[in-house]
């Protein structure tokens, strides 16, 4: 845009030196013919008579009858002239009045002639130019403005292009900044506000209703959190009342598969309320964790249950493991979550393997039916139950790996595994 | 062994007392602060069950105030609250051990046996699992009517596990347990010792299984 107007301020001046030129030579011309009328007397015989002074003669034979001048009487007849064969092809077109007049091209000058005539008694005087000098008084006048005002108008058009840029950024870099805090907005970070300090004046109206829009948002996120967090809080004490009584019941099937049941909506309510935390407030994740104590707190909290199903679970630790910082119990969760999953498919008798491996991952294996491919992503969805899971899992425990893996900048994945089962593999971003 | 249960919730308050006085323990209920406060001046408890969120209050308080006044009963904390943060205050209040809700019957029998056997809760402790009894003070463990006959590391191996039973003990407990710091232990020593137990054990008929948690540790606990 700025370019544009640049060009045109640019083409219009150079219009204005070419009309100039052209003014210019129109005023030599006239004042030609005022020195040549001037000279001019009529002899006693009636002829006209000519007295230039010398270097005006001289000027006019000089220049190699690109300039000439004519005395006409007024039959256009030329009675004097500087250059006699110029004359005869002028004399024609001279016109009726003073003024400018134009003579088409012929043989000598195949340009035509640009001649200004004017009425001294009863001659008429005209001097002409050649369309060449005319020209080349143009060109040398738009080599000047090329050369030395185009240079100059290009400086200027530079420094007004640079200054405007300057201005703009600086004007507008508080908005810059405000942009880049509208886009680290999220669900996990809902206290994020658009910084307000310098901005244009015009735009603080927009990011100050921005920011409160945001903060009605975050209290409507709250509010929603909250109700999670509360529910599956409120719920625990009288699902330990349910569970108490089954307790109390004695032995039976029918009250085994009850305690079964009750068992599993408090996995669920745990699980609701642990994910609740997460979404709810920033995991710290920069302390340097220990993988084993990770791996064996997990183990050690999930054994009893293994024992129940039969299943034998163990920990093998590669060496070379790279030390990473995160959120020790974040991570436990974690890990408790794949192994009480695998647990869950394995078939008594069978080994739930916990291996941590170089960089920095902890696998988690099982001999149990294994993930079919299609539902490899599924699984970690909320509520993504695979279809060959039977009913004990949840439904939130994958997700929450996928949340907590994804605040660690690590990512958890599902695979298949050579003689069947499954192998889930969590690997952590390592941090400088 | 009396204990002094602190719960608001008159139908979970009922169902805790009914099952520890089945499982042998005397039991007073109380609903609150106040009320709980005025029993333990009034009688000796050997522990308390504490919930935390108590209609006149929090059970943190009480817990804070008795270990103020020098009171030692070990207090389990019985609470719906979970987060990692509160599990540290509770511990730091002078809390023994923290239950979150829903809880298994049997777990909080186990749990409050396991507090009242703590050293410094009782002594010449006398640890069972099924059949198995170990008594800590006479250093003698049977199986039923047969006495088993143990190495003096095996007996402290079972104590060991029986103390923290059905529950990991971690390999590196029991290194630190058994050893001591200056002894380097060869490679299977751990092994071989829990190998001897588990066949010690197999061969009386004891209703007890060390199970491996391979890399982890070990786990007493009864046959499956």
């Amino acid at each position: 845009m700025l370019v544009l107007a640049i060009g045109l301020a640019a083409a219009s001046v150079g219009w204005r030196a070419i009309v100039t030129a052209r003014g210019l030579d129109d005023a030599t011309l006239q004042a030609q013919v005022a020195a040549v009328a001037g000279a001019l007397a009529t002899a006693p015989d009636g002829s006209p008579r000519l007295a230039l002074p010398p270097e005006m003669a001289a000027a006019f034979q000089a220049v190699g009858g690109s300039s000439v001048f004519v005395i006409a009487d007024a039959a256009r007849r030329p009675l004097l002239s500087s250059d006699p064969a110029v004359a005869a092809q002028l004399a024609p077109y001279l016109p009726e009045r003073d003024g400018l007049f134009r003579v088409p091209a012929f043989p000598r000058h195949p340009e035509g002639m640009l001649a200004y005539a004017v009425y001294s008694g009863q001659w008429r005087v005209a001097v002409a130019q050649t369309r060449e000098q005319s020209e080349a008084l143009v060109s040398s006048l738009l080599d000047e403005f090329f050369t030395t005002g185009l240079v100059l108008l290009a400086l200027i058009g530079a420094a007004s292009i640079l200054i405007g840029v300057v201005t703009v950024r600086n004007g507008l870099g508080p908005l810059r900044l405000a942009s880049a805090a509208a886009a680290q907005v999220e669900p996990a970070r809902p206290g994020l506000r658009l910084p307000e300090a310098g901005l244009p004046g015009e735009a603080v109206p927009l990011v100050a209703a921005v920011n409160q829009a945001l903060a009605r948002l975050e209290a409507a996120l709250g509010a929603q959190r909250r109700l999670v967090g509360d529910a599956a809080h409120t719920l625990r004490t009288p699902l330990a009342i349910l569970t108490a009584r089954l307790d109390s019941l004695p032995e039976a099937p029918e009250t085994a598969a009850l305690r079964r049941d009750a068992d599993r909506m408090a996995r669920l309510i745990e699980q609701m309320l642990q994910m609740a935390r997460l979404d709810g407030m920033p995991l710290d994740v920069s302390q340097p964790v220990d993988l084993h104590v990770i791996a064996v707190e997990a183990i050690s909290a999930l054994a009893p249950l293994a024992v129940r199903h039969g299943v034998q679970l163990a920990l093998s630790e590669q060496t070379n493991i790279r030390p990473v910082t995160g959120n020790h119990a974040a991570l436990v969760i974690a890990l408790t979550n794949l192994v009480e999953n695998a647990l869950t498919h394995a078939p008594a008798g069978s080994l739930v393997e916990v291996i941590l491996e170089p960089p920095a991952r902890i696998s988690v294996l099982d001999r149990g039916p294994g993930v079919p491919e299609a539902e490899r992503s599924l699984i970690f969805e909320r509520f993504g139950r695979g279809q060959a899971s039977d009913s004990t899992g949840a439904g939130l425990g994958l997700a929450i790996v996928t949340g907590i893996a994804a605040t660690h900048r690590g990512s958890v994945r599902a695979t298949g595994r050579d003689g069947g089962g499954a192998a889930f593999a969590l690997d952590l971003g390592t941090f400088a | 062994m009396r204990l002094l249960i602190v719960e608001d919730e008159p139908d979970l308050g009922i169902l805790l007392r009914d099952a520890l006085v089945c499982a042998g323990f005397a039991t007073d209920l109380v609903t609150g602060i106040a009320d709980a406060d005025n029993y333990l001046r009034l009688a000796t408890y050997d522990a308390i069950i504490l919930d935390l969120g108590l209609a006149d209050g929090d059970g943190l308080t009480l817990l804070c105030a008795l270990r103020r006044r020098g009171g030692m009963l070990p207090v389990l904390i019985l609470t719906a609250r979970d987060a990692p943060e509160d599990r540290v205050t509770g511990l730091d209040a002078g809390a023994d051990d923290y239950l979150i809700k829903p809880f298994h019957m049997p777990e909080l029998v186990s749990r409050m046996r396991a507090l009242l056997r703590r050293p410094n809760a009782a002594l010449g402790v006398v640890l069972e699992l099924g059949n198995l009894v170990l008594d800590t003070a006479a250093r003698q463990a049977t199986v039923g009517s047969t006495p088993l006959v143990l190495s003096p590391r095996e007996m402290a191996l079972l104590e060991l596990l029986l103390r923290r039973q059905g529950r990991v003990v971690a390999r590196e407990a029991i290194e630190q347990g058994l050893y001591g710091f200056d002894t380097t232990l060869g490679s299977n020593a751990m092994e071989v010792l829990v190998h001897r137990l588990r066949r010690k054990l197999a061969e009386t008929g004891a209703h007890a299984v060390v199970h491996t948690l391979r890399g982890v540790g070990y786990l007493l606990g009864e046959p499956v």
